[in-house]
């Protein structure tokens, strides 16, 4: 047995070189020695978005995108299907999960400032993928088919009618004709599940590669080794001093996804209906508008702001404004300053939004 | 002319706020100033109903073309208004046809046959604001508007075990409900059965409720049995998640020692 496997290792050995891959890019690959759990939380991300993949190939295996069928092929699967409750909260809680990891590494990198010189466009692909996971989520809602699925669709995919003759076409290109139909749940469903992920798998691609390429920067504070030379040319941000990034962060980012799964399974366990109200459980009535349907939580804070602001296309389009500035917020802090304790202005302009989007996201969900 | 104007323009705009909020347009009408405070606090009632919790509009009952408001009050449209004191029962007998029948063989049914004056359904439940039935219709301060309470209290306490076991089953289903498990099958039979016992209550008749309720409770201990196997299913199901979280939790316990041993 031990010769076999001795016989298989040399064999890949000799084709790809596996032990000089494992040294570059695992145990002589060097991370800053300061690294904090924070860098761990795009892996965990990815790791959720494995699982999304797995669930979600199981849960297609049953699920029926027609109208007719949608509601009940869902029921089916967390009724009878052996397991299938398991696999459908795994991919609901999953879900909500994977927006809080990203959230927070935006969050942290954003915090960190590493998103400049030379990182603009890892900040730019990152951002990107946020929007994407969040496209993810919004056509996922739909699958069900149920009253909330169908109303709070309603409500998001008539938002560009805000525009004056775009708005109109993006309305009827979105829903397939004049409300949220059967096309709509065709169209939701290919994005869901072909469109959205070769987009993620793409940005994904480009992200890992600027990461790997770049190099991993070093945390602001606690004695960095950070270079400071100026970045004129490229080089491959080195951190010769560092720890190996196999096993030091390995082990790191192992129990990060292991908190990630042990939270999945907590929700899963105390809280199962805690993303599933009770109007996920009553089939889609297009004639029947229920009294009180609230966006997924991370849509309440620009729902409530659309609410409050008394015109539908300044609303939008403010919004539009605030998620370009998100995307391209590397390109335009331009202050070579990289701690952020030291930005008084920005740190408080941070705080305040922060605080807004809490104050938002309450106030939506009890309005 | 100028009423006449006024008239059309109001009519314009209740069919066009209609359109908007997906309600009828004789809420617009009955909302407005224009009509008398007996008539305005119908919509407010309607909204507080059971009835608008099910999606029952006013043209449900009474008719008339709930989208134009120019023919909501038509005649040709199947318009019909207010219904007299005796033909309430048949009014509402158009969806309730199980209670009707119970109710025409009832003391009740055949008092307002005979004198014009026994009580039809809005005595007891009301008219607009009406409310989901329940057994507390039947009380000492309702009956005794007509009759001593002795014969309705004996009903009331033989349909008490299956109103308690309906009720029961409605806790449980939604607790099954708000822990994520599908009951939509199980809150059909329910409500199936909760029906028939309803219509049973019209008959007001002491001994036919006697000899029935074993039968509804037979099949409410069948729901019962069915309900209770939920209840196993949820707890095997938190077992299983259960173990997962303790499974994951445990890995990361002893991957954050190793990462934190000095090497």
């Amino acid at each position: 047995m031990i010769r076999m496997w001795k016989e298989i290792k040399e064999w890949i050995e000799v084709r790809i070189g596996l032990d000089e891959l494992i040294r570059t890019q695992l145990t002589e690959y060097m991370v800053p020695r300061n690294i904090n759990i924070f860098y761990t939380l795009g892996f965990v991300a990815l790791a959720g978005f494995v699982v999304q993949v797995l669930t979600g190939f199981l849960l297609l295996t049953y699920y029926v995108p027609q109208p007719d069928h949608a509601f009940k092929s869902v029921q089916n699967i967390m009724a009878n299907v052996p397991y299938g409750w398991l696999f459908r909260l795994m991919h609901v809680v999953g879900s909500n999960l994977i927006v809080v990891a990203v959230g927070c590494h935006m969050l942290s990198v954003f915090f960190m400032n590493s998103y400049k010189k030379p990182r603009e466009l890892t900040w730019f692909v990152g951002a990107a993928m946020l929007l994407i996971t969040l496209t993810f989520c919004l056509s996922g809602y739909l699958m069900p088919w149920s009253q909330l699925s169908y109303w709070a669709t309603t409500i998001v995919t008539n938002l560009p009618s805000a525009f004056p003759f775009f708005g109109t076409i993006t309305v009827k290109c979105l829903q397939g004709g004049e409300s949220v139909s059967g096309i709509t749940l065709g169209r939701f469903f290919a994005l869901h599940v072909v469109v959205l992920p070769s987009l993620l798998l793409v940005l994904l691609s480009i992200h890992l590669f600027l990461v790997r390429r770049i190099g991993i920067s070093s945390p602001p504070s606690g004695g960095s080794d950070k270079e400071k030379k100026p970045w004129t040319q490229f080089r491959h941000e080195d951190h010769p001093d560092g720890y190996p990034f196999f096993p030091h962060f390995v082990l790191k980012e192992t129990y990060m996804v292991m908190a990630f799964f042990a939270l999945m399974f907590f929700i899963i366990t105390f809280m199962p209906a805690l993303f599933l109200p009770e109007e996920t459980t009553v089939p889609a009535d297009p004639l029947r508008t229920p009294a009180h349907i609230k966006p997924e939580w991370y849509f309440l804070a620009p729902y409530q702001m659309l609410k409050l602001v008394p015109n539908k296309f300044i609303g939008v389009s403010l919004q539009i404004i605030m998620v370009s500035i998100f995307l391209f917020w590397p390109f335009l802090d331009t202050k070579k300053e990289d701690n952020m304790l030291k930005r008084r202005v920005l740190f408080g302009v941070f705080i305040a939004s922060f605080i807004g989007w809490v104050v938002l996201t309450i106030w939506g969900k009890y309005s | 002319m100028r009423y006449l104007l006024s008239c059309f323009f109001v009519l314009a705009l209740a069919t066009a706020a209609a359109a908007a909020t997906g309600d009828p347009v004789c809420i617009q009408c009955h909302d407005s100033d224009m009509m008398k405070p007996e008539f305005r606090k119908i919509p407010g009632e309607w909204r507080q109903s059971w009835h608008y919790q099910n999606g029952v509009s006013c043209n449900d009952c009474h008719g008339g073309d709930p989208a134009d408001a120019a023919m909501a009050m038509s005649p040709q449209r199947g318009f019909v208004g207010t219904p007299t004191y005796q033909a309430v029962p048949e009014f509402c007998g158009k969806c309730h046809i199980g209670i009707l029948k119970n109710y025409l063989e009832s003391g009740h049914g055949k008092a307002l046959k005979a004198s014009g004056s026994g009580p039809n359904c809005v005595t007891c439940h009301g008219s607009h604001g009406i409310q989901k039935a329940n057994i507390d219709i039947i009380n000492d301060q309702r009956c005794t508007q007509c009759h001593t309470y002795d014969r309705a209290r004996i009903m009331k306490q033989a349909l008490f075990a299956t109103e308690k076991k309906i009720r029961d089953l409605e806790t449980a289903l939604k607790k099954l409900s708000s822990e994520g498990m599908y009951t939509e099958k199980e809150g059909k039979a329910l409500f199936r059965t909760e029906a028939e016992f309803r219509t049973l209550f019209h008959t007001v008749d002491v001994d036919r409720v006697k000899e029935k309720t074993d039968g509804f409770m037979q099949d409410l201990n069948d729901l019962q049995n069915k309900v209770d196997a939920l209840f196993v299913e949820l707890q095997s199901r938190k077992n299983f998640s259960g173990f997962l979280l303790l499974v994951f939790a445990g890995i990361g316990v002893v991957v954050f020692l190793l990462a934190k041993t000095p090497r």
